[in-house]
Parts: structure tokens; sequence; C-alpha cells
């Protein structure tokens, strides 16, 4: 009974800690999913005289991804409706040239602005507008979601890490005596803490399994769920194969920690022994 | 007779050499012998004991134990030295959560020997102990002197040159104490193992020649 409380002690830590992951995992999923969607839909306007192309702006700003001119036909049939036939020719030919620059990511409004100067400075380049109020809103949304998960996310680890220290104290006073009597007769430290190692790792992959079990069972029910379904469409954006590599080696990496930690602190002889 | 422990004006002290325990003690014990070293409980026998599986590191002078200088041991080399030791302690610090079987044979899980190597010798030891009807059972399962059997057994495992018994008899009963005493003697008398005991009183039955040491005003003396 003892011992069962022992590992579910560990377990429960490390599958807050695991689930913690994957929910980081899965958000930067879904942001980057997102971003690129508003990166798609947000394009600068410039209004230049000169003709820009791609490599061009982008050797002016490497977030710069691409640039594409707009149809002057089309800008100038909202304004020439009455005009004659033959004056409509020289309009079109007299108008500057309108184009769309899109931006490799979604950047802060500070970026935004300084790639609007760096815009403006172009010889030739009549108007640049970013449209920087609806940017700022929709950027102020998606850094407040990321940043309180991260927040969440940290916390969750913190306190984790406290609970396994915590579990690892126990181990540490459970195992002392026989691993003191290892020393005692010449066992290396690895061979002292062999029977750690072995309960830490059984321990780790308990907690990777209960954490695949807990995601396969949430992308299942997520294609029934309304609200969520829109994450159907992302193909395995709820759970990741390489997302149980992650897992795998975050609890070996924390499990190894944790029995080093306890081996060397045990290590020594204590003088009452 | 080679040297197997060697002091030169040996001091032992606790909290940074603020507390002397053994001052300036000179002695050489050989191969083969069989020593008891007496005194008055905390005139430091204890201590003087673990100063030489490297629990405790000279404060002054030179202690050389199995041909290794006890002040410029390093760990590795003390893990070597603690291999090839038989260790017997009061409280018997047996590993209770392993049986009888897996505590005897512990100084050869610790050099890697192989299961097979360590299921015969095991099966020698507990016979020669007459502990071989308790090999599947667990430490607590056992009386103290049986306890103790299993803590001379695993002492003597893998044949040490050199045995170390912390007050053996302690906590025994006179009858135990006799076996305790028996196996000492024949691991000394058919091994030529050299053993070193602890003790506050000599056994008044003894059956083979001893050195007598004791221990007094942290000074070590020997009885003639």
């Amino acid at each position: 009974m003892k011992s069962i409380k022992d590992h579910i002690m560990f377990i429960l830590p490390l599958l807050a800690m695991l689930i913690g992951i994957e929910f980081v995992l899965i958000f930067n999923r879904i942001t980057t999913s997102y971003e690129n969607k508003l990166k798609q839909d947000y394009a600068i306007l410039v209004v230049s005289k000169r003709k820009l192309t791609t490599p061009y702006l982008r050797s002016i700003d490497s977030k710069i991804d691409s640039v594409t001119p707009m149809d002057k036909k089309k800008i100038a049939s909202e304004v020439i409706s009455g005009v004659q036939k033959d004056n409509i020719e020289s309009i079109i030919k007299d108008l500057p040239q309108f184009y769309r620059v899109h931006l490799t990511d979604y950047v802060p409004l500070k970026k935004l602005r300084e790639i609007k100067k760096e815009l403006e400075s172009i010889k030739g380049v009549l108007n640049v507008e970013i449209f920087d109020k609806s940017y700022e809103s929709r950027y102020a949304l998606f850094a407040l979601v990321k940043n309180t998960l991260r927040i969440f996310v940290s916390i969750m680890f913190v306190v984790s890490l406290l609970l396994i220290i915590k579990q690892m104290e126990v181990w540490q006073l459970a195992h002392k005596k026989r691993m003191q009597i290892m020393e005692i007769f010449g066992a290396p430290l690895m061979l002292r803490s062999g029977v750690l190692f072995k309960m830490a790792f059984i321990d780790a992959i308990i907690s990777t399994i209960l954490t695949f079990i807990i995601f396969a069972y949430i992308q299942a029910e997520s294609s029934s769920i309304e609200t969520i379904k829109f994450l159907k469409n992302e193909s395995s954006i709820l759970l990741n194969f390489s997302d149980i590599f992650v897992w795998i080696v975050t609890s070996l990496v924390i499990v190894i920690i944790s029995v080093i930690y306890v081996a060397f602190k045990t290590s020594g002889i204590s003088d009452d022994f | 007779m080679a040297s197997v422990i060697r002091a030169e004006n040996l001091t032992l002290a606790y909290e940074n050499g603020k507390r002397e325990i053994i001052k300036n003690a000179t002695f050489n014990i050989n191969q083969g012998e069989f020593v008891f070293i007496t005194g008055p409980s905390g005139s430091g026998k204890s201590t003087l004991l673990k100063s030489m599986y490297g629990q405790l590191k000279p404060h002054r002078g030179n202690l050389i134990v199995g041909g290794y200088d006890m002040n410029k041991i390093t760990n590795s080399q003390l893990l070597q030295l603690r291999r090839n030791l038989g260790i017997v302690f009061q409280d018997y610090k047996l590993i209770n959560e392993w049986t009888v079987e897996k505590n005897v044979v512990l100084p050869l899980i610790i050099t890697g020997y192989s299961l097979d190597v360590q299921k015969v010798q095991a099966e020698k030891l507990l016979a020669h102990v007459k502990l071989s009807e308790h090999a599947n059972k667990y430490p607590l399962e056992l009386s103290g002197g049986e306890q103790q059997r299993v803590g001379v057994a695993r002492a003597l495992s893998k044949n040490p040159f050199l045995i170390l018994a912390d007050e053996p008899t302690g906590n025994l009963d006179e009858f135990s104490s006799g076996v305790v005493w028996d196996l000492l003697e024949n691991a000394c008398e058919q091994l030529n193992t050299t053993v070193l005991v602890v003790t506050h009183k000599i056994p008044t039955i003894f059956n083979i020649n001893y050195r007598h040491f004791i221990i007094e005003n942290g000074g070590v003396h020997e009885v003639h």
C-alpha cells in the first residue's frame, strides 16, 4: 500500500508536468496556425511610383515575405465611372502602382511601424498604410492568450517540481539505510541507486502512458464538441505523435536528475550509521 | 608476515579536530592475526574501526589498511578497499527488504559476480552458518542471533583479507555469541583472514591465539 502511494506521489506531479508541456505544444500549434491565417489575411498597402520587387523589399527588411502588385484597372474602376473611354487609358497610365506587402510573421506593432518607416524611406514610395488599429487589437488578444498560458504552465511546472523533490526526499529517507549499507561494502553510486532508477523509470513510463490516454481521449471527444470542431481541419493539432517523444525525453530527464539528486544527498555514511 | 593494518602516531578526531578521540596511536597488525580491541564505552573503539573502513579520515599521523594510505585514498580506491573487507556490525545492518540469501551475497552482487556464482556461494555460506532453511526468509523474520550469523556470512562471502567486527555479540545471548565467535575463529584459522574485533569484553572461552589492545584515555596499548 505504502509502495503504491510512493509511486502515485511521484506519478501525479510528473503527469501534471507532462500535461502542462502538452498544453504548450498544442497551443503553439494552434497559435502558429492562427498566426499563419492572420498573416495571410494581412497585408501592408504601398503606393509607389517606382516598381517594387520582392527581392528588393526583402533586402530592406527580412520580415517582408512577398510583394504583389494590385490591378490598376480595378482600383481605377471605382473612380472613373462616367469618364470618357479615351481618357481612362491616360488616367490609368498616370496612376501610381499599388502593392500588397505580405510579412513572414505576425510581428508586434512596434516592428510593423519600423517596417512602415523603412518602406516610406524608399524613393518613389508615395504612401504606406499598415492598418495599425485593427492589427493592434488582434495582436494584443493573441499575445494575452499566449502569455497567460505560459504563466499558468510555468506555475504548474514549478509546483510539480517541488512535489517531485518532496517525494524524492521521502524516497531518500526510505532508501538511506540500504544505500549506506551498500556503500559500506563498496557499491558504486549507480549500483546503490539502481532501485531508485528502476522505480523512477517505471513511474516515468506510467506517466507518459497516462498522458497519452488523456490526450487521445480529448482528441476523440473534440470532434463532437461544436466549439472546437475547427481543430478537426488541422491534422493532428491535438495529439501529435512527435509529442510522445517529447514526453518521454522530459520525464526521463526529470527522473534522472531526481534520482541523481537523491543519490548524491544520500552519498556518504552518516555518523549515526 | 605481511602487514594488514599499520598505524603511526594516528590521531582521530571529530568536529574538525576539536574533539580528539584516539591520540598518537602506533600499532601494526599482520595477516592472519586475531585481534581484540577493548575499552570502556565512549573510549573510541568504534571510531578506530570506522577509520579502518574509511568512514573517518585520520586527523594526524598515518593509517595504512591493505596497502592503502587512508590519508590519500581516493573515492574509487576506498570502494575497492571496502569490496575486499568483511564488516560485521553490532546491529547487523542487513537490508530488510532483501532475503537472507541476497543479503549474504551482497559483496558478490557489488563486485558483479554471476547469479550462478552467487547462488552457489549463498548455499555454501548459509550451510556454514547453519541457516540453510532460512535462505528465502527476510531478516526481520529471524532472531537476533540468526541475523548476526547472516551478517557474519555476508562478511565471509568474498573471502576478505580483513574482517572488522564492531561488538559482534553485543546484542546476542550466550549461545548465539558462541556461534559467532566460532565462525570468526574459523575464518582466521582456516582462511588466514585477519580478524579485528572491537568489544567491551573478551569471551571467556576462546580457542585460538589472539592479540589484545586496550584503549585508554585516547591511547591504544597492547596487553601482553
